[in-house]
C-alpha cells in the first residue's frame, strides 16, 4: 500500500526545501507521495522543477494565499 | 495572486480528501495599495519628474521580478545544487541585453560629443572584488536571497527575511566603514578597464557578448550532462 508522507517547510527559506525533499523522497518507496509543504516562492518553484526533472510525478498546489502544496510521486 | 499552477495528472482524482480553505478575497486591500501607489505617484509627479519615472520603474521591476520568480542567488546556486541551469541562462541573457543597451546609450552620448553618463561605476578590478563576490555568494545563498530577492520576499510577507534584510544593512554600513582600507591598499593599484577604451566600442561589445556567450553554452552542457546521467 502506498504511504503519504508530508513534509512540513513552512517558513524555510530557499534552498532548505529543496534538500529535504531530496532527503525524504530518498527514504520512500516508489509510488509512496511526499507532500511538501511551503510558503517561500522560490521553494514553489525549484521543488517541483527538480523533482519533475528526476523523473518524478508532481502536482503543486496553493493551498492558501503564498503556501503551497507540492505533491509527489516518486517513480523510481 | 490566486493564479496557480496546477499539472494535472491521473492521480489527481485519488486525492479528493483534501478539503480547501477558503481563501481570503484579496481584492479589497489590492485596490487600497493601487490608491496608495497612484497617490504617491501623482504627489511625486508634481515634486519632480524624474521622482515619478523612479518611482514607476522600481514598482515596474519589482513586478517583474516577484512574478517572473527571477532570483540571481538561484541562478548561481542551482547549478551546484540541482544542475539546473534556466535561471542561471535567464540572468546571462538579461546581462546581454543590457550590455547592449547601455553601449547604446553610452555610444550615443559619445558620438554626440557628451559627457558619458555611468562612468563613475566603473571601478578598478581587484582582489577587493574577488574576496566581496566570495562573502556575498556565501551569505546570499544561507539567507535565501540577495538583496533584490530579499526585499521581494519581505513584500510577499516572508518574515524571516526581515532578519536578512537587518544584517544586510548591518554588513553595509561595516562595509562602509572600512572601505577606505579597501580602496587604499587594493582598488587604487589595481586597473581600471573600460573595454571600449581598449577594444574600441563595437569591438568591446563583441568580446563582452562573447563571453556571455561562452559562458551559457557551458550552463547549458553543464545541465544536460547531468539530467543526461539521471535516467540510470
Amino acid at each position: 500500500m502506498a504511504k503519504e508522507v508530508e513534509l512540513d517547510c513552512m517558513g524555510e527559506a530557499c534552498p532548505i526545501p529543496l534538500i529535504k525533499t531530496e532527503k525524504a523522497l530518498e527514504e520512500l518507496e516508489v509510488g509512496d507521495t511526499l507532500i511538501v509543504l511551503v510558503d517561500h516562492s522560490c521553494a514553489m518553484k525549484n521543488v517541483p522543477e527538480w523533482a519533475r526533472k528526476q523523473g518524478h510525478e508532481v502536482e503543486l498546489e496553493e493551498v492558501d494565499d503564498g503556501e503551497w502544496e507540492v505533491y509527489i510521486e516518486k517513480m523510481k | 495572486m490566486a493564479e496557480e499552477k496546477v499539472r494535472t495528472s491521473s492521480r489527481a482524482s485519488s486525492r479528493g480528501g483534501t478539503e480547501k480553505r477558503k481563501k481570503k478575497n484579496q481584492i479589497p486591500i489590492a485596490m487600497i495599495i493601487f490608491a496608495v501607489i497612484a497617490g504617491i505617484g501623482v504627489w511625486l509627479g508634481f515634486k519632480e519628474e524624474t521622482l515619478l519615472l523612479y518611482w514607476l520603474l522600481g514598482l515596474a521591476f519589482g513586478f517583474t521580478l516577484q512574478r517572473s520568480r527571477f532570483c540571481f542567488t538561484a541562478s548561481m546556486r542551482d547549478p551546484y545544487l540541482t544542475k539546473s541551469t534556466s535561471i542561471t541562462r535567464a540572468v546571462l541573457i538579461a546581462f546581454a541585453i543590457t550590455s547592449i543597451a547601455f553601449t547604446a546609450i553610452k555610444y550615443g552620448y559619445f558620438i554626440n560629443g557628451l559627457a558619458i553618463p555611468g562612468q563613475s561605476y566603473i571601478a578598478p578590478i581587484s582582489i577587493a572584488t574577488a574576496i566581496g563576490a566570495c562573502m556575498f555568494g556565501i551569505g546570499m545563498v544561507i539567507a535565501g536571497g540577495c538583496a533584490s530577492g530579499t526585499l521581494m520576499r519581505i513584500g510577499e510577507g516572508f518574515w524571516m527575511q526581515v532578519i536578512s534584510l537587518f544584517f544586510f544593512i548591518v554588513g553595509s554600513l561595516w562595509g562602509a566603514h572600512d572601505f577606505g582600507w579597501w580602496k587604499r591598499t587594493f582598488m587604487l593599484k589595481a586597473p581600471k578597464i573600460f573595454l571600449p577604451d581598449y577594444l574600441g566600442w563595437l569591438g568591446g561589445l563583441v568580446v563582452n557578448l562573447l563571453i556571455i556567450a561562452v559562458i551559457y553554452v557551458i550552463a547549458h552542457k553543464w545541465e544536460k550532462k547531468h539530467s543526461d546521467g539521471l535516467s540510470h
